[in-house]
């Protein structure tokens, strides 16, 4: 560990990162990088409202049509919405290790954690795609597209308006997050990011990881509860 | 300035960007609750507590699992105290957005009856009520408003 660490304190980190330098108007890189983590900070915000007003519509129209909801949500499939989770959860967590080793200047396995990052969020969308196909399909539509029989509640549809809506914009959340971490990877393979400078792998996670945040509540109020 | 920052960059005079990098240890950890919390989730889904008792455990491991991604995997817990104040600041409207829309939503209509079987004449609002809540000013009677004066008077000395 320690010989590690010495070898890590050897890095001629002049040569890291050479194309990045300190804007005239910032006193230092760490200044420079707190002013570009707080403006994430404040757009997340902006997406936490967003979505907020979806949840706003999902506990109203719950608490209107409370047996549509119920019997509504037992037509989506928990196990598939589980293993989103756990998908996503799982790409979470590498991107978290690939700001870790950017911040170690481990390029190559920035590279590869990157690589599967996408890879899970990829793998997010086919089970998406799956479930939707199984929904229209069933013709579990939308409002007045909503052509499913056997009801015995009569606004279903209005569970599947706010379902897809929902889980629609979070998933073109997930495509444009896929866009970022791509943008990131091809940077990173140009060596660009080191210890001296990786705020846009840090902020594309925080975005990767308020994706995962937002899906952490969509799961369970869609699938498990209704 | 978080503390953490601050300790970590001291000896460091380069103008550089010095990460703070957290233990691989501290990862792992966080992955295996968040796998672990997401198997108790849908676990306590089977479970019949009620729908409340459900939607109570769903939205409570829910917000554990959203605190552990934010502390660790977002850094808030090593970062600057103003960017955590921002994201709870987005919570706290967030709050204010559901609770007050749903505070209207929960009770509209509820008044609906009352006014149907006494509807109002807008030119007389007041119209054949003189008693109760609605009522009409009474006449000031000055015998009983002489006294008042006097009550607030009393406790002047004591100050």
């Amino acid at each position: 560990m320690s010989a590690k660490a010495d070898a890590a304190e050897h890095v001629d980190t002049s040569k890291l990162s050479p194309q990045f330098q300190v804007a005239h108007h910032f006193d230092t890189a760490t200044t420079q990088f707190d002013a570009g983590r707080m403006g994430v900070w404040l757009f997340l915000v902006t997406e936490i409202l967003l979505f907020g007003g979806l949840f706003c519509a999902f506990a109203i129209f719950r608490s209107k049509y409370f047996d549509s909801f119920v019997e509504a949500h037992h037509h989506l499939d928990r196990v598939m919405g589980g293993i989103n989770t756990l998908v996503l959860i799982c790409s979470s967590f590498t991107m978290a290790l690939a700001v870790r080793s950017a911040q170690k200047n481990e390029t190559k396995k920035t590279t590869a954690l990157l690589a599967i990052t996408l890879a899970c969020a990829a793998g997010f969308l086919v089970v998406k795609y799956f479930e939707y196909g199984h929904k229209f399909h069933d013709g579990l539509l939308p409002g007045r597209f909503f052509s499913a029989e056997g009801f015995e509640s009569g606004h279903a549809g209005i569970f599947f308006s706010i379902y897809f809506m929902m889980t629609g914009i979070h998933g073109l959340h997930v495509v444009i997050g896929m866009a970022l971490i791509m943008w990131i990877l091809l940077r990173n393979m140009k060596s660009e990011f080191s210890q001296r400078y990786y705020a846009p792998v840090e902020n594309v996670g925080l975005y990767w990881h308020l994706v995962d945040l937002v899906w952490i509540y969509l799961f369970p109020l869609l699938y498990l509860v209704g | 300035m978080s503390t953490s920052h601050a300790e970590h960059e001291h000896g460091h005079n380069d103008g550089d960007h010095h990460p703070h990098v957290l233990p691989m240890s501290m990862y792992l950890a966080t992955w295996g609750t968040l796998l672990f919390l997401t198997v108790v989730t849908v676990g306590a889904s089977y479970v019949n507590l009620g729908h409340t008792g459900n939607l109570i455990v769903a939205l409570l491991i829910a917000t554990i699992k959203a605190s552990v991604v934010a502390l660790i995997f977002m850094h808030l817990k090593w970062d600057h105290k103003f960017h955590s104040i921002i994201f709870f600041s987005s919570l706290l409207f967030l709050a204010v957005f559901i609770g007050i829309t749903m505070s209207d939503t929960q009770y509209r209509g509820e008044l609906d009856g009352i006014e149907n079987e006494h509807p109002i004449d807008i030119k007389d609002p007041f119209k054949g009520q003189t008693k109760g809540d609605f009522a009409l000013p009474k006449a000031v009677d000055t015998a009983a408003a002489a006294p008042a004066p006097a009550a607030p008077a009393a406790p002047a000395p004591a100050r």
